[in-house]
């Protein structure tokens, strides 16, 4: 089956002191929904894939520059679903480049991965030295009941991050259908939603790790660590909501110390 | 021709001989690397209830030897020594920076740093290393250990059973301490165990790049949970 072939190519640049979206290229069924800046300068973008979700053979590619000194968040509408997949695999790239200053906030809606989806997921940020990104992914395996959740189909998930050029972080999670990765204690423990946050860049302080531990988190395991210019988050339990919702907290909290602004969560979040 | 065949395998037996010799040094727990003071999440998982005797301890121990070290370590520590022996320096540092990178959480990412670093150390002093260039920098401890390999000309497959093997006394040892186990329970568990390292390192050498899978979510939130442990024995 030949599946759907979508690149986004989208440019922020600071224009009269607000980050603007001066650059976009599109093919296929991948947008932007809208460009907000509900806290004056910075823009909050949401990204739209019409189709709602991806099956096997698609091709997603999305590609963001972030300009010196521009500051853009970025969300989804709703859920990513990955479907049941027999053939070929499904693939997005995502890459973001952020210049000197620059910021970047990547707090998507969370991703379904069915049983049966066959999917490579790979995220690549370059970070110039002194730029921020804050990035938050949600994966859920199967349907909330099964027992199961994923009997079948592979995950090939790529974190790469790269500061002035130095490999900063690189996570591979590589899982097959049935693999015993998904019920063993070191792997995902019979646990159906993973998440991870990461903030990349420099400036993150040990001191912060106390408020950021003090947040309440209701999975199975929630976890910090902060290792040189990288703080991880990871949270392993059932629900997509309960990782949202400490995520959100953990966002709230690191916001103001690290990007000196208060949380201003995108409208479509509540809606 | 008969006194040649008889100097061939002399010679053939005394390298055999001295890279065993080798093989076990480097997988000694005396060698002064510091690797005893790490438990790598063990020591929180027996904290959290997650093991309770030594069937559970020795189900953790395999799990992270085959679905963990079987599907990341093991195979980048192949292709670190098969780097340096082929004279391949920038592949094989671009490892060194790959493993520090797939480093989960900050005790692990210290614990390889600094098992690095004394071994890097202690090679400097040795004179079987003397003409052998050891830069400054962060030495992720695996590829640091294949770089002293390499000088030494052991194979890949006695590389990565040393390697294993000595990973998994390490680990008895910690759950001797951490649980605790008697001396008795650790040799039962590696009785049950060793027996695992000969296929965990068979499927290891097999396992091409695109296929390693250096993220264990349990593992790394085990591990960064004991940062904040109360009262611990051990680094990470």
């Amino acid at each position: 089956m030949q599946g759907w072939k979508a690149t986004l190519e989208l440019g922020y640049d600071v224009r009269h002191h607000r980050t603007q979206l001066v650059h976009r290229r599109h093919s296929g069924p991948l947008a932007v929904q809208k460009s907000l800046h509900p806290e004056g300068a910075a823009c909050h973008t949401v990204l739209l894939h019409p189709p709602g979700g991806i099956a096997g053979g698609d091709e997603l590619e999305i590609d963001m520059t972030v300009a010196p000194k521009a500051h853009v968040l970025v969300t989804t509408p709703g859920a990513t679903k990955w479907y049941r997949s027999t053939g070929t695999a499904a693939r997005q790239k995502i890459t973001l480049r952020l210049a000197e200053g620059g910021v970047l906030e990547y707090l998507p809606q969370e991703t379904l991965l069915f049983d049966g989806a066959r999917g490579a997921n790979d995220l690549q940020v370059e970070l110039a030295r002194d730029s921020r990104y804050l990035g938050w992914d949600i994966t859920a395996l199967g349907r909330p009941a099964s027992a199961e959740p994923f009997k079948a189909g592979h995950l090939t998930q790529h974190c790469t991050i790269t500061h002035a050029s130095q490999l900063l972080l690189c996570e591979r999670l590589v899982i097959e259908g049935g693999d015993p990765l998904l019920t063993s204690r070191l792997g995902l423990q019979g646990h159906r939603v993973l998440g991870t946050l990461i903030a990349a860049g420099s400036g993150l302080k040990r001191s912060w790790l106390y408020p950021l531990r003090a947040t309440a988190c209701d999975g199975a395991l929630c976890g910090l660590t902060l290792l040189p210019d990288v703080l991880v988050a990871r949270y392993l339990g059932d629900t997509t909501e309960a990782a949202r919702r400490w995520f959100e907290t953990l966002w709230a909290t690191l916001r103001p110390l690290w990007l000196d602004l208060p949380a201003c969560p995108p409208r479509i979040w509540s809606t | 021709m008969g006194k040649k065949k008889v100097m061939a395998a002399s010679f053939t037996t005394s390298r055999r001989a001295r890279e065993l010799l080798w093989l076990l040094r480097l997988s000694s727990p005396a060698l002064p690397v510091g690797a005893y003071s790490y438990s790598q999440g063990l020591e929180w998982a027996v904290e959290a209830g997650w093991m309770e005797d030594e069937l559970s301890v020795a189900a953790w121990i395999e799990e992270h030897l085959t679905l963990v070290l079987g599907r990341f370590e093991l195979p980048l520590l192949a292709a670190a020594l098969r780097a340096w022996a082929r004279g391949e320096d920038t592949e094989a540092l671009r490892l060194n920076t790959h493993y520090l990178a797939s480093r989960e959480t900050r005790e692990l990412r210290d614990e390889t740093v600094q098992m690095g670093y004394s071994l890097v150390a202690l090679a400097r002093q040795l004179p079987e290393f003397s003409g052998l260039p050891l830069e400054e920098r962060e030495w992720a401890y695996p590829v640091a250990l294949s770089r002293l390999a390499a000088a030494l000309r052991l194979g890949e497959v006695d590389l990565l059973h040393g390697y294993a093997f000595a990973w998994l006394e390490n680990q008895a040892a910690a759950a001797i301490k951490a649980m605790p186990l008697g001396q008795v329970a650790a040799q039962r568990l590696l009785s049950a165990l060793s027996v695992l390292i000969p296929n965990t390192c068979e499927a290891a050498l097999a396992l091409p790049e695109a296929a390693w899978c250096s993220s264990a979510p349990g593992l790394a939130l085990a591990s960064s949970l004991h940062e904040t442990q109360y009262t611990r024995l051990f680094r990470s």
